[in-house]
């Protein structure tokens, strides 16, 4: 068991909307860690995409990605990968 | 009396047909208050309601062409989703059990709790994904109320050829509708980036946007105009008027018989000169739109996507069955693939050496020189590519060159991979053709250099422009300045096609400016003679070409050197366009 914190900053042009925010708790449902983003004073699981969502995270926005679990480290990698690759939008 | 009424266009297009009104969706719940054991029940109907409207959504999404775009089922996929979130599951079953209301009505609060949360949003474009909480509710709401789904309204009739006049459309109603044969649209909410809009785009439904009232003002079944490319819709038209946008819908509709049939045509001038006509391909899933157009080459084929979403590099393996499997796609037509133009700030933190926050990474490690700097994810590309060019006619080329010194190190490289293969009695094109990807200022002020280095140069002008006119591209208020046809701009890529003039080596240009029809003249004046544009423009472009004679461009060449504003570029593409 593995409790791993990063600050992550979304680089996309639209920020955490619908199809981001579908395509990031799609791939941190795959894992078993608990998975949850912070901002501020609000928290969010990772796996909720109304909870994601409501972050209200525009582009620029830090969060801190918190993930505590079996396969934490695995779970950081990819989740980290695909926010810096803008959830693989062009902008 | 005409009425137009001015909106958005978000699709292009003219459609002329009845009006089908969407009736309210349904109604807003009233509050019931409920007996001690009906409340159990109630739950149930609640989930039931959420499991059919979650059952409608991947109907729809069974249905989708396999060809459709990957934003279609993108946006189901989020709706789906949103249904099954512990939001819409969780919540309203404790609200019934709490305040043992009826389903409709636990439903109205959390809607409402959660639509306070995005109204107060400062992102407007977050902002406007309200819209998705609403019409989430709304289906389970036409469930509860046992309505059917919206492009079902008219029981048993057809949509075909109608217009459909809405308060909204959801993303799944509106592929519904698509789907049904529907005409065009017209909507009261939404703006330009509404999943609507977009999904209409891709759909190719004409559509417009943001009419608010429009539903009072229309009756169902009247005749009314979608003008989708101007965001007007005219209602109550004369004969007149219908008569010129029948003209307009046929017209439009000739010129998409007319591109069809150049599928097959020749990419000529008037004057029987040969212009080389190739595709550009960023996605595996492009090869069907390739294909399509009759595209009889690709010229960029781009390989970011190959090392995107993952924690490893592929594998020179993977790359290799990769880049093999282009020829069986495109029947071994003649192909350019670009090495990886991948910036430090896109690769994954696992195999990443370098800070992953630069500032700007348009100026940053990308490209070639970060090719350079990381020997042994290039090499495994150039195996990979060399391997690949023992199946196929293949070129390659190298995206961000800058300096000399940078294609030299490039270039032994090349060499000791080639020598590695030689050794390993592995079969590769010893004479492949090595090109480079002109986009940064300095390369095309010495493309004499790199003109004589090189088998063939491409010109990329998305970069090229903005390096150029030192301007980020996110950046909204420099924006404006973004325009390929800024005089400095234009004599950068003079130097290019000069440069390939004297030493005899052929020059491309790959960047959007090759695909924009406004540019084909203005570039073949300045002797460019091998465009690779988007699959979509391809046609588009071929079209253009074979209006023109090089002949009547002869006196061009020369005055686009001394231009000095955009103002007088456009200026000239007027002269040019009525050739």
């Amino acid at each position: 068991m593995s409790s791993l914190t990063s600050t992550i900053t979304i680089c996309n042009k639209l920020g955490l909307h619908a199809r981001a925010a579908a395509r990031f708790v799609q791939l941190a449902s795959r894992f078993e860690s608990e998975i949850r983003l912070i901002r501020g004073s609000r928290e969010a699981n990772g796996k909720s995409i109304m909870g994601v969502m409501m972050l209200a995270a525009g582009k620029g926005t830090e969060l801190a990605l918190i993930i505590e679990g079996s396969d934490a480290e695995e779970a950081m990698v990819e989740l980290v990968g695909m926010v810096e690759n803008r959830f693989g939008e062009s902008e | 009396m005409t009425l137009a009424l001015h909106g958005l266009g978000v699709s292009r297009g003219i459609a002329i047909g009845a009006v089908h009104l969407l009736k309210r969706d349904a109604p807003e719940p009233t509050e019931r208050g409920l007996e001690t054991d009906e409340i159990e029940s109630e739950v149930e109907r609640l989930r039931a309601a959420v499991a059919a409207a979650s059952d409608q959504i991947r109907s729809v999404l069974t249905r989708i062409p396999a060809d459709a775009p990957g934003d279609i089922g993108a946006f189901l996929d989020a709706h789906l989703m949103m249904l099954n979130d512990a939001a819409f599951t969780g919540e309203p079953v404790r609200l019934i059990r709490e305040r043992a209301c009826n389903a409709e009505w636990a439903l109205a609060l959390q809607r409402d709790a959660l639509m306070r949360v995005f109204s107060a949003m400062e992102d407007p474009y977050l902002r406007t994904r309200q819209d998705d909480v609403r019409h989430v509710v709304e289906r389970i709401l036409r469930v509860l109320s046992g309505a059917a789904p919206v492009a079902h309204d008219k029981e048993g009739e057809n949509l075909h050829g109608l217009v459909i006049v809405a308060e909204d459309l959801t993303p799944a109603d509106t592929v519904q509708l698509q789907q049904a044969g529907i005409a065009a649209f017209a909507i009261e909410h939404g703006g330009p980036t509404a999943h609507t809009a977009i999904l209409a785009r891709s759909l190719g439904i004409p559509a417009i946007v943001g009419l608010p009232n429009l539903r009072r003002l229309l009756r169902d079944g009247e005749t009314i105009v979608i003008d989708g490319t101007a965001g007007v819709l005219i209602a109550l038209a004369d004969e007149a008027l219908l008569r010129f946008y029948r003209e307009r819908k046929r017209q439009e509709r000739r010129y998409q018989t007319e591109l069809i049939q150049l599928r097959e045509a020749e990419s000529l001038t008037l004057d029987g000169m040969a212009i080389e006509l190739q595709a550009n391909i960023e996605l595996t899933a492009d090869f069907a739109s390739v294909r399509r157009v009759g595209a009889r080459g690709v010229g960029l084929y781009r390989t970011e996507f190959l090392y995107m979403n993952r924690t490893t590099p592929p594998s020179e393996e993977e790359q290799f069955e990769t880049y093999v499997g282009i020829f069986r796609e495109m029947d071994g037509v003649p192909v350019t693939i670009r090495t990886v133009d991948l910036g430090a700030d896109k690769l994954n933190l696992s195999w990443q050496r370098t800070s992953a926050s630069a500032v700007n990474p348009a100026l940053g490690l990308r490209g070639l020189r970060l090719c350079l700097h990381e020997p042994e994810l290039l090499i495994a590309q150039l195996r990979a590519i060399l391997r690949a060019s023992a199946f196929g006619p293949l070129r390659m080329m190298v995206p961000m060159i800058s300096t000399l010194q940078e294609l030299r190190q490039f270039m032994a490289h090349l060499e000791e991979v080639r020598k590695e293969l030689r050794r390993e009695e592995c079969e590769f094109d010893e004479s492949m053709p090595i090109g480079g990807m002109i986009e940064v200022p300095a390369a095309a002020l010495c493309a004499d250099t790199f003109a004589a280095a090189l088998d063939f140069l491409s010109i990329g002008t998305n970069d090229l422009i903005q390096y150029t006119m030192a301007i980020d591209r996110d950046n909204e208020e420099v924006s404006y300045l973004y325009d390929p046809i800024n005089p400095g701009v234009l004599r950068l890529i003079d130097c290019v096609l000069q440069a390939g003039l004297r030493h005899a080596t052929p020059v491309a240009m790959c960047g959007e400016m090759a695909g924009d029809t406004r540019y084909v003249r203005l570039l073949l004046a300045m002797g460019l003679r091998s465009f690779s544009v988007h699959p979509a423009a391809l046609l588009e472009v071929k079209r253009v070409i074979r209006r023109t004679s090089l002949e009547s461009l002869a006196s061009f060449g020369a005055r686009t050197r001394l231009l000095e504003s955009c103002a007088e570029v456009r200026d000239l593409l007027s002269e040019l366009e009525a050739l």
